[in-house]
């Protein structure tokens, strides 16, 4: 280790005084707290601070970053890790099972395609018992656009509860009618936190507080910010500046993704990027943000259907596949249930109302 | 905020004030070595301060669902909708107009979004009880002259129209005294007025409604093609401001756009929902909204019950508490009225 001094993240006048006393790397420093406040003339309680710095396994429990591991139980961890599904059979294939626990998932689309929608779905998912096959976890919610309407999450969170239900009944488990009791409208409503913000500084307070509300709610598994892009793009004379505040935010993310051990979902929007052709849609915030999540997610729209496109993702393949959006909130094409459930407020806008012989 | 109301050692905060920091907003936005080397500290000193400061600013601000969902009272912005006077139309977006956020009513012309402006001028000024707000609304037109005649007559026969509504409480409202009219006839005069002006008219609780009639006039005129960058600029600023009233006062905002023709049918490979005309101002000015509806006028007559109206069609685009549906209705005299699909058949 010969880190030198001048490079530890230390107070600009303690670097200078342990400079100036002849410490130049940090293997000089493997010396206890008294000999060094006596020897760099700086007070005790500086001078453990320091070491605390240099050697932070040392006092204290050992650091998360430090420890090792092999591939072979990184893949047992990954495997025993469960996923947060989408409703959706098609996207979570292609997904690889679902949203991942662990890692930063980023939606993209155009207004309309949906992804508040599927943003309240995974709220609701995110909480199913651990006997249905989810992760009962709970929820920080971050609206940035308000558009979180109470009365949509209603709607998903009760059909979700009924869809639970029918497994109950028609299995008859104990495990499934005790944890039945709770999945409650009441308690799926209860176990979502929401914050709202209005501007990209107080998305910056939010981010830096929720290691403070993680601890004090430790069963969060699931934090949706929904959307990243909107306080990002307006009152930005500076890019700069945005992509800095943006990098750090990503990181803040992925590293409270791993060590809460939960996802974390961004949605994006849409921005139009004229090139030398044609021009056409691409998510906005610009190319570094894309390296942000390890997962994105684009939703678009293709005639009368809604796409999902992997983009990007290490380890599923990159496809396509359709999905809708019905009362009952994020679903597969076709979905029994929806024709059934839904019919009564479907009407088509473009059929001519009368009969046809009308001139 | 106060450096002085946080819980911080008395090391730190003289560090702070030495270092003129001024706004504890500035812990985040002023990167972590800037910070470091502005106030002396150490970075485990600054993160507590960030923790710290994070921590005071964010403290209130958290709410379950569920209380949303219960506590009628302490969100209105959850339960209470803004009534566009008419029952079936009212039912299609859910209870009318949520009262935060964008809406927009994308149309070509004489598709009857003017109509629409019109009559949500009068309905918020009803009481919470029949749908509106108890409050006067703003119109800002950018197109054309305020219909003032037209108004006059939707206010004559407001009796007709709200026959949910029983006639002393209609007597008693001035809806011609509420609606305050503002023209801008360049951008600079739109951005004056939504910058400077709505504020102050906000501030003052007389108006609980905005509506921009069109949004797109100004936009479509005063910017090439060439000047893109600049135009969306322009209107994520605007769209951020009105964003920012609305949710401050709880103010709906209403926007009319115009639509554009789509000249070729050819799939292009913006992955938008094609229709056949799309509203104007493109992506952009779509990212700001939370709500899109769109009204046609079809070529077909309204039904017997509304002699010599033409027959219209309300669909919502998209919206994050209703479905993609859709419902006819049309214009008569007394204003803007929904039609019940049976009476179709």
């Amino acid at each position: 280790m010969q880190r030198e001094v001048g490079s530890l993240p230390l107070a600009p006048t303690l670097r200078t005084k342990l400079i100036f006393a002849g410490f130049r790397t940090v293997e000089d420093l493997a010396i206890d707290a008294n000999e060094l406040s006596r020897e760099a003339g700086i007070s005790e309680e500086e001078a453990l601070e320091c070491l605390q710095i240099i050697h932070p396994g040392s006092c204290g429990g050992t650091s998360l970053l430090s420890q090792k591991h092999t591939g072979l139980t990184l893949l047992e961890q990954e495997q025993a890790q469960g996923f947060i599904i989408t409703f959706c059979s098609a996207v979570d294939d292609l997904l690889g099972g679902g949203i991942h626990l662990n890692k930063v998932t980023e939606i993209c689309g155009p207004p309309g395609v949906g992804k508040t929608q599927l943003c309240m779905q995974l709220a609701v998912d995110v909480q199913i018992p651990g006997c249905f096959g989810g992760v009962a976890g709970e929820v920080v919610y971050i609206d940035t656009e308000n558009s979180f309407l109470v009365e949509r999450l209603v709607d998903i969170a009760n059909a979700c509860v009924e869809h639970c239900e029918l497994i109950t009944q028609s299995n008859q488990e104990d495990e499934h009618i005790k944890a039945m009791q709770t999945f409650t409208l009441q308690n799926i409503l209860s176990r979502i936190y929401i914050f709202r913000c209005h501007d990209y500084v107080e998305l910056l307070a939010q981010i830096h507080f929720l290691p403070v509300f993680l601890e004090q709610h430790s069963r969060v598994k699931l934090i949706i910010v929904d959307s990243v892009a909107f306080p990002f793009r307006h009152a930005f004379e500076d890019l700069s500046l945005r992509t800095r505040l943006l990098n750090t935010l990503a990181q803040q993310m992925i590293s409270m993704a791993k060590e809460h051990d939960l996802a974390i979902i961004m949605t994006n929007q849409m921005t139009t990027k004229i090139g030398p052709r044609d021009s056409m849609l691409v998510p906005a915030l610009g190319d570094s943000w894309g390296q942000a999540a390890s997962i994105r997610l684009i939703l678009t729209w293709e005639n009368k259907q809604r796409l999902a496109t992997l983009q990007k993702s290490p380890c599923q393949k990159t496809a396509t596949v359709p999905f809708t959006i019905t009362h009952q909130g994020f679903r597969d094409v076709g979905f029994p249930e929806h024709e059934v459930n839904s019919s009564q407020c479907e009407i088509n806008p473009r059929k001519r109302p009368r009969n046809d012989d009308e001139p | 905020m106060d450096w002085e109301r946080l819980e911080l050692s008395p090391r730190i905060l003289a560090a702070i004030t030495k270092a003129n920091l001024k706004s504890t907003q500035s812990v985040f936005v002023v990167s972590v070595p800037e910070l470091q080397n502005l106030t002396k500290l150490s970075v485990g000193d600054i993160r507590k301060m960030q923790k710290e400061v994070a921590t005071a600013l964010g403290k209130h601000e958290m709410v379950t669902a569920l209380q949303m969902y219960s506590e009628k009272m302490q969100f209105p912005s959850q339960h209470q909708k803004l009534s566009l006077g008419c029952k079936i139309l009212d039912s299609l977006l859910r209870g009318g107009i949520p009262l935060v956020g964008i809406s927009e009513f994308a149309g070509e012309s004489s598709a009857g979004k003017t109509q629409i402006g019109l009559q949500l001028c009068l309905s918020v000024q009803y009481p919470v009880e029949y749908g509106g707000l108890g409050a006067g609304a703003v119109y800002i037109c950018t197109e054309d002259a305020f219909p003032s005649k037209r108004l006059q007559q939707l206010i004559k026969s407001q009796r007709r129209q709200r026959s949910d509504v029983p006639s002393d409480v209609i007597r008693k409202i001035p809806f011609g005294d509420n609606i305050f009219v503002e023209h801008a006839a360049d951008l600079d005069m739109l951005t004056n007025c939504i910058m400077k002006k709505l504020p102050v008219l906000l501030l003052r609780g007389v108006v609980r409604l905005i509506v921009i009639d069109s949004i797109a006039a100004l936009f479509r005129c005063e910017f090439t093609a060439k000047d893109s960058f600049l135009k969306a600029k322009h209107l994520q600023t605007l769209g951020a401001k009105l964003q920012e009233l609305s949710s401050r006062f709880l103010t709906p905002v209403l926007c009319i756009n115009q639509v554009t023709a789509t000249v070729n049918s050819v799939q292009n490979n913006i992955g938008l929902l094609e229709k056949n005309g799309s509203p104007s101002l493109g992506i952009c000015w779509s990212n700001q909204l939370l709500m899109r509806v769109m009204v046609t006028r079809t070529p077909h007559a309204a039904p017997q019950d509304y002699p010599g109206c033409v027959l219209r069609t309300m669909e919502v685009i998209f919206a994050p508490h209703v479905p993609c549906s859709s419902c006819y209705y049309t214009v008569d005299l007394d204003g803007v009225k929904g039609i019940d699909k049976e009476s179709l058949r």
